[in-house]
């Protein structure tokens, strides 16, 4: 357990933030076992050579050693000077993945290079000196997840040896709860169906305006392109609140995880209620996204000695 | 367009499931197989072709109908397979061809099991000592290519399976490591220290090939067959002449009547009731010609051989080694040759002049009875050149010299138990073991201690100057003590003076038993001339392959490595010559030694006063204690400015507090205020004092944000 600490520590000692081009001190070279089995071999074909005083032997022993040397200059020269800057993924719901986006900026071809982090891999080429890898992490529970400690390393050509760097990002995710539907019919949503129907005038037109909704006749008469605008019909107002809810603290997140998406879904305006954090009522994308970042980030009464 | 290119370039030697193994890299595995196999073909068990053909056929078919993977039953029972057809084959599996067998066999079979990338690469290490194992066979030109074909493609594995998109990039990767490395290599070849063996290894069992020690009537004709390479030579200074080219290997001193056979200087010793150091010498001088001076300096390559025999042109005198030197002017190796190498040897180029310590009474034996007519015929001609031994041997020269006694490889066979009788008196036809037996056995009748000498006759001379000795070269003279010192005694030259004169096959009368066992050789296309040149071309090259880089062993590097020193110090003095005086060379050096110095030393201020300067800059110092920061949790946000990150932090650090706000507040008078030289100074003092200040705090307080 100290160890592990420690080498934590040590790692983030040497870790890189995202956006640096890898530089030559925090990059590090390690013997893979493929490459401990290659030293032994070298030397049992240089014990060949010597017992049987065979000259090919000799020969071949020195240039799996020689190739062992030249392997080790460019692996090391592969991951060099590779920059990764990262896209952190627009939203994660608990029980899912994060899909961490990686742009790898090398200035010449790489190949074979492997992220890891936080139990999720990936591997990218770079055959002009850039390339996208995802890395798709694993996000079991709610809340403020800080991002793992990223490995990027690789083992191009030969596999001998591994170089690594260590990435620490100082960003962190945020996880919104696992939605769950409600088993219980009063909850059941019946807005996904509505649609704006009742005219309301007309406003100027937009390129992306649809064609059947451009008011073509006035357009004729006065030269002038307007779009008709329609209105939605009035909508449900109102309130999710977390004690109206049951089960435990998590169970009720999720329940009203998912009637916020569902409530957004149904163009709703609805406001949020839960220990300690009033969200008024509002719609539209930011309000959804104010809402889940609120639940995600809900310290529920009670559990603040189980939460860390 | 990049994400394009990213699918092209997925991980071919690996399914998307990161572990198991495409088909395509087990097919590249099994071409690997096939190149090292090559290597192999000729000395390995035909069988073990079909038991590649049928893991790879057998994987092809579960591949392809995806069954499931071999049983643990199937593959103990492949093996046990391969281990009974060995045991069949070789009645042992102690012997190295068995234990080369097993190698082979579980280098195939892995192939059953080889599931994940680590598989692969266990199956491209034992491919690797494989091809290392085929070099005890041989270690030829051609099997150099071929090795170097096997490792390029094992190594090209190895690079698929490290994830290389497509074959251009898997070749162009291995070429370049293959090319960057073969320097290193090369550097290594040459100055590595050889050892010789640590310790005993079992042998490749080899086919004697060349002579043995027991010579009946009929064994040198088996010889002249063959055209497998004996040695191959090269003088320094004098070449023999072709009359000159008498190659002693044995000298065969005890004749029970039928066949002579060689006296070992052990049986001798023991025979004698003497110690054995009376008959052998180990030493790299012959002790038994000590103040002989060498006529002939050579250079062999001795083929690999089972037994320790080392030609010599005449006596041996000197060698680089140490060598057993027998009494009876003969030289025997250490070892037996495991693999090609090279001796250098002085000899006389004559039959040795040191009397035979086994004294001239074992050199006169004879069976008490048998070949009675011989023994009559040897007393009379002995009678009629009045007892003195030149003419008696002229006598017997000139009898082999007239009309019924020919010369020929295929004479009929000798059935009697008085073989010398019936060759002499019936069939009068034979060759050099023939006349050589029949001579010595004439010379013992009347006293005269005599032996056989067994070895070689002629050799090949090439363009460039080295000889080719092979086995049809083998011959047998006898030698007789006269005059205080042995004399050679060929009776061949008094039948087919050609034979010495010529060579081996100008005495091929018909050629049926002439290279009979050759039937493509080329040397039986001696006649057409391009053949003949490029069969010269082809051993020239492959002579010096074996001489220049197998032969590259312990000698061969210390000599390598004083030429080096030598052309070191040579150049050292040519210095010292081209400098008009020791005096004002030394200055040279001296100055060259001190400008280096110099320049050195100016480089590394230069970096120190750079690293000095920027330590003063507040924007250096400003990064470092932002990063410093950053490691510990307190970085500054996207955007932010160094002196507001600073500010932001103090609040929150507690007692380094202060020293972040006046940090901040000296960094801005310095980036923006008018300041002057001496306030400038001043600030920057105080900025470094503060920034030690803020992280001296920092560590003692655990604050985080």
């Amino acid at each position: 357990m100290f160890w592990r600490g420690a080498r934590q520590r040590w790692w983030r000692r040497v870790a890189i933030a995202p956006g640096t081009a890898l530089p030559q001190r925090r990059l590090f070279l390690l013997p893979t076992r493929f490459g401990l089995g290659w030293a032994g071999l070298v030397l049992l074909l240089l014990l060949f050579g010597i017992n049987y005083q065979n000259t090919l032997a000799y020969i071949l022993a020195f240039w799996l050693l020689a190739l062992g040397v030249v392997t080790l200059l460019r692996t090391w020269r592969n991951l060099l000077g590779v920059s990764a800057t990262l896209r952190l993924p627009q939203e994660v719901f608990a029980g899912g993945e994060a899909r961490l986006g990686m742009h790898l900026t090398g200035g010449r071809p790489r190949t074979a290079l492997e992220l890891h982090g936080g139990g999720a891999s990936a591997r990218v080429d770079l055959p002009d000196g850039q390339g996208e890898a995802t890395l798709a992490l694993p996000a079991p529970r709610r809340g403020v997840q800080p991002l793992p400690l990223l490995r990027l390393e690789t083992r191009w050509p030969l596999g001998l040896v591994r170089a690594l760097a260590w990435l620490e990002c100082r960003e962190s995710l945020l996880v919104y709860p696992r939605p769950l539907d409600d088993e219980e019919p009063g909850h059941r949503l019946a807005g996904a169906g509505l649609e704006a129907t009742d005219f309301a005038g007309l406003r100027r037109a937009e390129p992306g305006d649809s064609p059947a909704r451009l008011a073509w006749k006035q357009w004729s008469r006065t030269g002038v392109l307007a779009a008709k605008a329609f209105s939605v019909p009035p909508r449900q107002q109102l309130w999710l609140d977390y004690d109206a809810c049951r089960g435990d603290p998590e169970r009720r997140l999720s329940l009203l995880c998912a009637r916020v998406l569902a409530h957004h879904r149904a163009g709703d305006r609805y406001g949020l209620r839960l220990p300690g954090v009033t969200l008024p009522q509002g719609e539209g994308p930011r309000q959804r996204r104010e809402a889940l970042e609120a639940l995600a980030r809900c310290v529920p009464p009670g559990a603040q000695g189980a939460e860390r | 367009m990049i994400r394009r290119r990213g699918t092209r370039l997925g991980a071919p030697a690996v399914l998307a499931d990161g572990r198991a193994l495409s088909g395509a890299m087990l097919r590249q595995l099994f071409v690997g197989q096939c190149l090292v196999l090559a290597l192999h073909l000729a000395w390995m068990p035909a069988w073990l072709v079909g038991v590649a053909v049928a893991v790879a056929g057998y994987r092809h078919v579960q591949l392809r109908r995806r069954l499931p993977r071999a049983g643990i039953l199937l593959r103990l029972v492949a093996v046990a397979g391969v281990l009974v057809a060995l045991w069949l084959q070789y009645g042992t599996l102690h012997g190295m061809e068995g234990l080369i067998g097993l190698l082979l066999g579980v280098y195939l079979l892995k192939l059953l099991e080889t599931h994940s990338r680590r598989d692969a690469r266990v199956v491209v290490l034992i491919g690797l000592v494989t091809t290392t194992v085929a070099f005890l066979h041989d270690q030829g030109i051609l099997m150099a290519l071929g090795a170097l074909l096997a490792v390029a493609w094992l190594v090209q594995s190895l690079v698929w399976l490290a994830g290389a998109g497509g074959a251009r990039q898997a070749w162009r990767e291995t070429a370049w490591l293959l090319v960057l490395s073969a320097p290193l290599m090369a550097l290594l070849f040459l100055v590595f220290p050889r050892l010789g063996p640590l310790w005993n290894m079992p042998q490749v069992d080899r086919a004697s090939t060349g002579l043995t020690d027991e010579i009946a009537p009929g064994d040198i004709a088996q010889l002249s067959r063959s055209d497998a390479r004996a040695f191959r030579v090269r003088f320094d200074g004098r070449e023999p002449a072709p009359a000159e080219r008498y190659w002693r290997v044995y000298t065969l001193s005890h004749f029970d009547g039928e066949r002579w056979t060689r006296a070992e200087p052990r049986r001798l010793a023991a025979a004698l009731g003497r110690p054995e150091g009376d008959f052998v010498r180990e030493a790299s001088r012959s002790p038994w010609l000590a103040e002989t001076a060498p006529r002939f300096t050579a250079e062999l390559l001795l083929e690999p051989d089972s037994r320790p025999w080392r030609p010599s042109l005449g006596a041996p005198l000197a060698t680089d080694t140490r060598q057993r030197f027998l009494a009876d002017g003969t030289l025997e190796g250490l070892t037996p040759l495991s693999s090609r190498s090279l001796l250098r040897l002085e000899s006389t180029g004559l039959s040795p002049a040191n009397p035979d310590p086994a004294g001239p009474g074992w050199h006169a034996m004879l069976p008490p009875r048998g070949n009675a007519r011989t023994r009559e015929l040897a007393e009379r001609l002995w009678q009629e050149s009045g007892g003195e031994p030149r003419a008696f041997l002229a006598a017997i020269m000139a009898r082999f010299g007239e009309a019924p006694f020919r010369y020929t490889l295929s004479p009929p066979r000798l059935t009697s138990a008085d073989r010398v009788d019936e060759f002499l008196f019936e069939s009068r036809a034979g060759y050099c073991t023939h006349y050589a037996s029949a001579l010595a056995v004439l010379a013992r009748a009347v006293g005269l201690p005599a032996r056989v000498v067994a070895g070689f006759l002629g050799g090949e001379r090439h363009p460039d100057g080295h000889f080719t000795v092979r086995d049809y070269d083998a011959h047998a003279w006898v030698e007789v003590w006269l005059d205080g010192g042995w004399q050679r005694i060929d009776p061949t030259a008094a039948i087919a003076p050609e034979r010495i004169e010529e060579g081996a096959q100008a005495v091929d009368d018909g050629g049926e038993a002439f290279l009979a066992d050759a039937p493509f050789s080329p040397l039986r296309m001696r006649e057409i001339g391009w053949i003949n040149r490029l069969r010269l071309d082809w051993e020239r090259l492959e002579y010096r392959w074996q001489r220049g880089v197998i032969g590259y062993q312990r000698e061969a590097r210390s000599a390598f490595m004083s030429r080096l020193t030598a052309r070191l110090q040579a150049f050292w003095a040519w210095l010292a010559e081209a400098a008009p005086g020791r005096g004002t060379f030394a200055a040279l050096l001296g100055l060259l030694v001190a400008g280096a110095g110099l320049a050195v030393g100016a480089l590394l201020l230069r970096l120190g006063w750079r690293r000095h300067r920027e330590g003063r800059d507040e924007r250096v110092l400003m990064r470092r204690l932002q990063a410093w920061l950053a490691r510990r949790d307190l970085g500054p946000r996207p955007g932010e400015s160094p002196s507001a990150h600073l500010r932001r932090i103090a609040l929150l650090a507690g007692g380094a507090g202060p020293a972040l706000d006046e940090c901040a507040q000296q960094l801005e008078r310095l980036r923006y205020a008018r300041l002057g030289a001496a306030e400038r100074r001043e600030r920057r003092r105080r900025l470094v004092q503060r920034a030690a200040e803020v992280r001296r705090r920092l560590r003692r307080g655990p604050a985080r944000a």
